[in-house]
């Protein structure tokens, strides 16, 4: 357990060093860099560090969801088209509705997973074809918009970036921090590291798996529509919520989650989010083809997995 | 030890049995919307364009029968194809050359990391699958600049009929592969030990045998499929771009989880796998038939392939009771 703790710690450290250089460099690019220039790069990351914290939740919980970017396109998609050209308090009401159904669609998710026995994987694997056809239902073609009032909200006025940044910040303290104490955090972890040995301590599985995807779908919830917030508007194109569903798995194993289940916390992913947002930025910002840095992405996950798998290695030989 | 295995293999076959009545029922269903679909020129088109899929499936079988999976076989098809493609130009031996090569380097990256560093698989392939996107995105406009047209040899084999409306050239790989596989995970020892390997690593690795051999040649076979069948996809389509291969990357998944495979690994069949491709493959008939919105198409091609792994899990898992899943 101690050797766990200091993997987690040793871990953040390593990716806020990585964070603070890059977002040095990021700086350094910009002829100014003020209020104005942060709140554009944490405009950038809100939508991905949300997923980000859903989609390492439930592989904390001992799964994975690859429909959540699916389902973020879908509340983009629901909000974007309800909320256009509507009033303030209309557009919170539909806002938290959106929230409703992104709940359920975890819940359902959740429900799913246990009472059939198939592999998360493959049930999310499903429900991402599924869920994406259902916004292309909804909205054919890419358009609709949002009050201007209520996206305010999360891109706040003028340059400064307070506002975004609570974007992140408040799911973070108000739904993690406490999750992280309570009795459904504490079953989300040990349903995470051995399924069996929770259920015998009494744990229910199944109800918490249903918790845990309801909680990952209200993350993409939130990312759904601080998208349509952002860029006031939605479309629904599957290769959006795929990159989507890729970037939030990068930001889980960037910032420390173990795929096993188990450990972690939300604070590395979120600052693996930002991260993985900087090397396409930086990169345009040399002017260098973007599709690089994929290749950039692509190596530093491999290179961080491959080099935790032989700290591994190395630890079990000189046991 | 004799009941233990018999009862096994009465559980298989009648989730074959199952499987096979899901496809007969679609072929009914799909003759009765369309009266076209009897005839042996739709169903040898039906089998050409499955053929792609139940290749890749091979390649995922083996992978997922260790317990592992391959995300980066889609863009390892596309890559091949784009690589033979390109260096066409120099003759067919140099661009086949350059074609073999890249599938092992790619197939031996994701089992060296996979094997010997302990990463996790889905992971791995993800991230391998990301590298290469870039690769030949960046690839296209500089370092791999050239034709994107498919050599025409490969097009007449790809499109080609050897013999009536039914039998192709790529059924007739597709029907090598099977044979291959088939032969492959059930009379050699290699198969035994991808089984194994599948279904309890760490026993196999206390009876003496390095798990990471096995593994390693699973994902560079895995590989090699994948670029099999990326040449006759590439060869159906005439041309190569980045996306070729992509839409049948989750179908290959779920070809080989219709078809009875564990994801867990250590247990199901090549013909499982068949069976699901043809299951899809008459499925996405189905759906073209009806002229089905895009939309609509995806929701019930997911709901079908929901429906049919959950079928079958329930089939499977009959009078089994695991700890903890109730």
């Amino acid at each position: 357990m101690k050797n766990l703790r200091l993997r987690e710690r040793s871990w953040t450290i390593g990716i806020t060093i990585l964070f603070l250089i890059l977002g040095f460099w990021r700086s350094q690019q910009l002829p100014k860099f003020g209020g104005y220039e942060i709140k554009t790069i944490i405009l950038g990351v809100v939508p991905i560090a949300l997923l980000a914290m859903g989609q390492s939740l439930i592989v904390i919980g001992g799964g994975i969801n690859l429909a959540i970017g699916a389902e973020a396109l879908l509340i983009n998609c629901l909000t974007a088209k309800f909320m256009n050209g509507t009033s303030f308090i209309h557009s919170l009401l539909i806002a938290i509705l959106g929230l409703l159904a992104s709940v359920a669609v975890g819940v359902l998710t959740g429900w799913i997973i246990g009472a059939s026995g198939i592999a998360d994987i493959v049930v999310t694997l499903a429900t991402s074809f599924i869920i994406v056809g259902i916004a292309m239902v909804i909205f054919p073609i890419p358009g609709g918009g949002t009050n201007a009032h209520f996206a305010q909200l999360i891109t706040g006025g003028g340059n400064s970036f307070l506002l975004p940044l609570l974007a992140i910040a408040l799911p973070y303290l108000l739904i993690w921090a406490p999750l992280y104490r309570s009795r459904t955090g504490i079953a989300i972890f040990a349903i995470g590291s051995n399924k069996d040995a929770a259920f015998l301590s009494g744990v229910d599985v199944k109800t918490t798996r249903i918790k845990l995807y309801a909680i990952g779908g209200l993350f993409a919830g939130f990312s759904g529509i601080a998208l349509t917030c952002v860029t006031k508007s939605g479309s629904a194109i599957i290769t959006i919520s795929n990159a989507a569903t890729l970037n939030s798995v990068a930001a889980s194993v960037l910032g420390g989650i173990a795929l096993s289940g188990g450990v972690g916390g939300l604070f590395g992913p979120v600052l693996a989010s930002v991260v993985i947002y900087f090397i396409p930025t930086i990169m345009l910002g040399y002017g260098i083809d973007p599709a690089y840095s994929q290749i950039i992405q692509g190596t530093l996950t491999i290179s961080v997995v491959l080099v935790g798998g032989w700290l591994r290695l190395r630890a079990k030989r000189s046991k | 030890m004799l009941k233990i295995l018999s009862e096994i293999n009465s559980k298989i076959s009648v989730s074959m049995r199952s499987l096979m009545g899901i496809l007969v029922v679609l072929f009914i269903v799909t003759g009765l919307v369309d009266n076209y679909f009897y005839t042996f020129d739709s169903i040898g088109n039906t089998l050409q364009i499955a053929a792609p899929l139940a290749i890749f499936g091979a390649g995922q079988t083996i992978v997922m029968l260790t317990g592992g999976i391959d995300l980066s076989l889609a863009m390892t098809a596309t890559g091949t194809i784009y690589l033979i493609s390109v260096k066409s130009s120099d003759g067919l031996a140099v661009s086949l050359t350059w074609g073999i090569l890249f599938c092992l380097i790619v197939g031996t990256i994701n089992g060296v990391a996979i094997g010997i560093f302990n990463v996790n698989p889905l992971i791995m392939t993800l991230s391998m699958s990301t590298v290469l996107i870039g690769f030949f995105s960046v690839g296209v406009s500089t370092f791999l600049k050239g034709s994107s047209s498919v050599p025409s040899l490969f097009v007449t084999m790809s499109s080609g009929y050897i013999w009536g409306p039914v039998l192709s050239w790529p059924l007739l790989v597709w029907l090598i592969v099977a044979t291959v596989v088939m032969f492959l995970l059930t009379k050699t020892g290699l198969g035994r030990l991808i089984y194994s390997v599948g279904d309890n690593a760490k026993a196999v690795r206390l009876a003496g045998i390095k798990v990471w051999q096995v593994q390693l040649a699973s994902y560079i076979l895995c590989s090699f499929f994948a670029g099999l069948g990326g040449v006759i996809l590439g060869g159906q389509s005439g041309a190569v771009s980045i996306d070729l291969a992509t839409s049948l990357l989750l179908p290959t998944v779920a070809a080989v989880v219709i078809g009875g495979t564990s994801i867990m690994g250590g247990m199901g069949t090549y013909t499982g796998t068949i069976m699901g491709a043809l299951i899809l493959a008459v499925i996405s008939y189905l759906l073209s038939a009806l002229d089905t919105s895009e939309a609509l198409k995806q929701i019930i091609y997911g709901s079908i392939v929901l429906a049919l792994a959950w079928t079958y899990a329930q089939v499977s898992t009959k009078g089994k009771k695991p700890v903890g899943k109730k």
